[in-house]
């Protein structure tokens, strides 16, 4: 599952991941991810772990949004995955999840995880991620 | 989900914990203020139901039930009950769509199970911080014309039942082992 956005906003594209078993909360990121005043390149979708690691093969990202608790390969399960790889070090690992455990919160830590955003979240902490995600980009 | 593993949990620490996990979620994320409901004020929200007019084949009329179960130091799930078009309302919330624009069937159930993934997760987190829990994916059913909450048979052990009304519509949530 892909959108592209209009090609001139893809000069300097960030391009973005989303995973999450959740329809609805795919929508809601893509439309917060919206909100965020950058130039987003393509935002691809995937409803688990396998298929977001399809995704990652095929395609370059550069941040990548996940939930923990999916079916077929739940968000740990990639994690995993994609910090076994050394050419998706630089991809920005944000999770975005119910579980706010002091456990699941360190177990992320350990693969590297760049942000860990509980949910039920404001749209604002969303955006505001990707704007320091820019930043970090441009500095 | 207290009374085997967690003793010290009170029927009223889990009645507070869950109602502060709904209002967290409907308030924070789907943009709509709980009020709590005692039993009469529920029944007649429900029994209104029918007069909020019908959708199409009735489907505005019926119940959805979500269900969430969670396995870990501790096993139960959460569920609610809400009139269809309460969920419908909740899901065009969060997405940020106009009242008129129609939501498909399964956006709905969709929403409602992730509403119930929410709530059941904030309720988690607060009861055990240092514990890891495993979600079950959300499982939601629209309930017969003639089902709502006040009529139906007790079944699995109800640890708390919280009744409440979100945009004037009803809505149970229960914490069951």
């Amino acid at each position: 599952m892909k959108q592209n956005n209009p090609p001139a906003a893809q000069a300097k594209a960030l391009n973005i991941l989303i995973v999450d078993d959740s329809a609805t909360m795919r929508a809601l990121l893509h439309r917060v991810v919206g909100l965020a005043d950058l130039p987003i390149g393509t935002i691809y979708q995937a409803p688990n772990g396998l298929e977001a690691l399809k995704i990652l093969e095929t395609y370059s990202v550069q941040a990548l949004f996940t939930d923990l608790n999916m079916p077929v390969m739940n968000g740990m399960d990639l994690l995993r995955e994609v910090a076994k790889r050394d050419s998706w070090k630089n991809i920005l690992r944000i999770v975005i999840s119910t579980d706010g455990s002091k456990l699941r919160r360190e177990e992320a830590r350990e693969l590297n995880v760049d942000l860990y955003v509980e949910k039920p979240f404001r749209p604002e902490v969303v955006r505001d991620v990707l704007c320091q995600i820019a930043g970090a980009d441009a500095s | 989900m207290s009374s085997v593993k967690s003793p010290a949990l009170t029927p009223a620490d889990l009645y507070a914990v869950l109602q502060t996990a709904l209002v967290e979620v409907s308030e924070n994320a789907f943009f709509v203020f709980v009020e709590r409901c005692d039993a009469g004020q529920f029944a007649a929200l429900a029994e209104q139901m029918p007069a909020h007019g019908a959708g199409p084949a009735g489907q505005s009329r019926a119940w959805l039930k979500s269900s969430v179960a969670y396995v870990g130091a501790f096993s139960g799930s959460v569920e609610i009950a809400l009139p269809e078009r309460l969920g419908a309302s909740l899901v065009a919330s969060l997405l940020g769509m106009s009242p008129d624009e129609e939501l498909a069937e399964s956006q709905t159930f969709d929403g409602v199970g992730e509403f119930t993934n929410m709530v059941c997760g904030a309720c988690l987190s607060r009861l055990g911080d240092t514990a890891l829990f495993e979600l079950r994916v959300p499982a939601v059913t629209r309930m017969a014309l003639e089902w709502n909450p006040l009529t139906e048979a007790p079944g699995r052990a109800e640890l708390v039942c919280l009744m409440v009304s979100l945009n004037d519509l009803p809505m149970r949530v229960r914490v069951l082992a």
